[in-house]
């Protein structure tokens, strides 16, 4: 693994966390950043909503957003096991597993997929998601890259905790709620600049992102901007 | 799914009072069936706006009514951070220095109303953001996890009710006391949904809010669901034109 690549990445989650952040965009650097440092093919995060049930909050891709979707769906996978005892989940041939999630594992091959590994995100004795990491082949983790990509999951969690709060026992209910809301905002602003752009969603939220990196500027600021159209927003909107 | 058993339950406390009413489902019976189901002594609901005026739309006693007047009137209070800061807005107790200083005027005129503890609760959906439900009770209270679920789940079945007379404005048929398309997609997220939301108000050239009521009322007309005909739009299967009814094309991009 690369160290100098590593140093970074901590570097720059942490300089996310001090600045005024985006959860949603925050969540996304972190499963880019698991495919990119970790040696992952996909990532995904996924979050317990207020009634205790996953949903995805960040994807490093469309592929791997739909086989989350699909665990979610079909009630089985190793991302909904990791949750569920909060301990990882390390699967490296999925293969072998047909008969634990017969589902997921066909699921999963038709997206090219050969190994996963799920690491909880837990804080003090509760469980509020996990960061799956996907790859293509299979063959086993390396245990120095799983200490990090856990490392990464405590730091999403942590992320949560970060905006202000009012009372202590609801926070993670609050904390998730803005977030799924903020979530909400930025596909709204993907139609948006897709349709009127004609490009697809994927290039749209990279357009959107770009925009929102070079002005420093909040993702969900940018997003609710383009919707109401308040402001001209240069290079983003022809 | 286990996800819908909330939604379901918050819907039905408040379908029993439009029940009760002899009416059609609107936003004065969340307010009440909210005050039932939580520890608040009432409830109220203002249609906010950023463009035009906000104005209070129902208030379940006369303490919850001047509550929304006082915040609109002044310009100040929990209702107004929650629909600008687009998140709840928890105050346990008004009689703490924080909130005095907070919301100086607000903060002695609620308490000289009669209240003790606001919560406020914005109603949106991404930028869809028409109103916020406040919620009072006249002694220091703490929602907590579960009271604060159930608070939240009244403002979503809310933020659709108050856009669903807007359907009602199109002369779109909504079925029913209770339109129940539509109303499971709060449960499950799907992102379809609101990437139609958003193309849609380039292909109409409108707002976000109404881009939202036009698709759920064509879906309504349609008898379809909701999250089917996002996809369809998403997929530039279905194209919505400003002065044409929606066209359905095989023509994938």
């Amino acid at each position: 693994m690369n160290q100098q690549l590593l140093a970074k990445t901590f570097v720059e989650l942490a300089d996310n966390l001090v600045a005024d952040f985006d959860l949603i965009d925050f969540l996304r650097l972190l499963t880019d950043r698991c495919v990119g440092m970790l040696g992952a093919s996909a990532a995904g995060v996924l979050l317990a909503d207020r009634d205790g049930e996953l949903r995805v909050m960040a994807a490093s891709d469309e592929q791997v957003r739909l086989l989350e979707l699909f665990q979610l769906q079909n009630d089985e996978g190793p991302c909904l096991e990791c949750f569920r005892t909060g301990t990882p989940v390390i699967v490296p041939d999925l293969t072998r597993e047909v008969d634990r999630w017969p589902r997921f594992v066909t699921a999963a091959h038709r997206s090219g997929f050969g190994a996963v590994q799920a690491l909880p995100m837990r804080l003090r004795d509760e469980v509020v998601g996990a960061l799956n990491l996907f790859r293509a082949a299979p063959g086993p983790f390396d245990p120095a890259a799983t200490l990090i990509a856990q490392a990464l999951a405590d730091v999403a969690t942590i992320s949560l905790l970060q905006q202000r709060t009012t009372h202590r026992s609801t926070v993670l209910n609050e904390q998730l709620q803005t977030a799924l809301n903020s979530r909400v905002l930025i596909e709204q602003a993907k139609g948006k600049l897709a349709e009127r752009q004609n490009i697809d969603m994927e290039q749209a939220f990279t357009a959107l992102r770009g925009y929102a990196r070079a002005h420093n500027r909040r993702l969900s600021d940018v997003a609710r901007a383009l919707i109401d159209g308040s402001e001209p927003l240069p290079g983003l909107v022809a | 799914m286990r996800s819908d058993s909330r939604s379901a339950r918050i819907q039905a406390l408040v379908v029993e009072q439009a029940a009760r009413r002899g009416a059609r489902v609107g936003v004065v019976d969340v307010c009440t069936a909210a005050v039932a189901a939580l520890p608040v002594g009432g409830a109220g609901l203002s249609a906010m706006s950023r463009t035009t005026t906000s104005h209070p739309l129902c208030s379940t006693d006369d303490i919850s009514e001047q509550l929304e007047e006082l915040q609109l009137t002044l310009g100040e209070g929990p209702c107004v951070d929650a629909f600008t800061q687009g998140s709840a807005i928890l105050t346990p107790d008004l009689l703490t220095g924080a909130t005095q200083d907070r919301w100086p005027v607000f903060a002695d005129a609620a308490l000289e109303a009669g209240a003790r503890a606001v919560f406020a609760l914005p109603l949106q959906i991404g930028a869809i953001s028409p109103g916020v439900l406040d919620l009072y009770a006249d002694v220091p209270t703490v929602l907590d996890a579960e009271e604060l679920a159930d608070a939240l789940a009244f403002a979503d079945l809310a933020t659709l009710l108050l856009l669903d007379t807007r359907i009602d404005e199109t002369g779109a048929p909504t079925g029913g006391p209770l339109p129940d398309r539509g109303f499971e997609d709060l449960g499950g997220y799907r992102p379809e949904i609101d990437q139609a939301t958003g193309i849609l108000t380039v292909q109409l050239g409108v707002g976000i809010d109404e881009a939202f009521v036009r698709l759920r009322a064509y879906a309504y007309t349609q008898g379809r669901r909701l999250a089917e005909v996002a996809a369809d739009v998403v997929a530039h299967r279905l194209r919505f034109s400003p002065d044409a009814e929606p066209r359905q094309t095989d023509e994938e991009t």
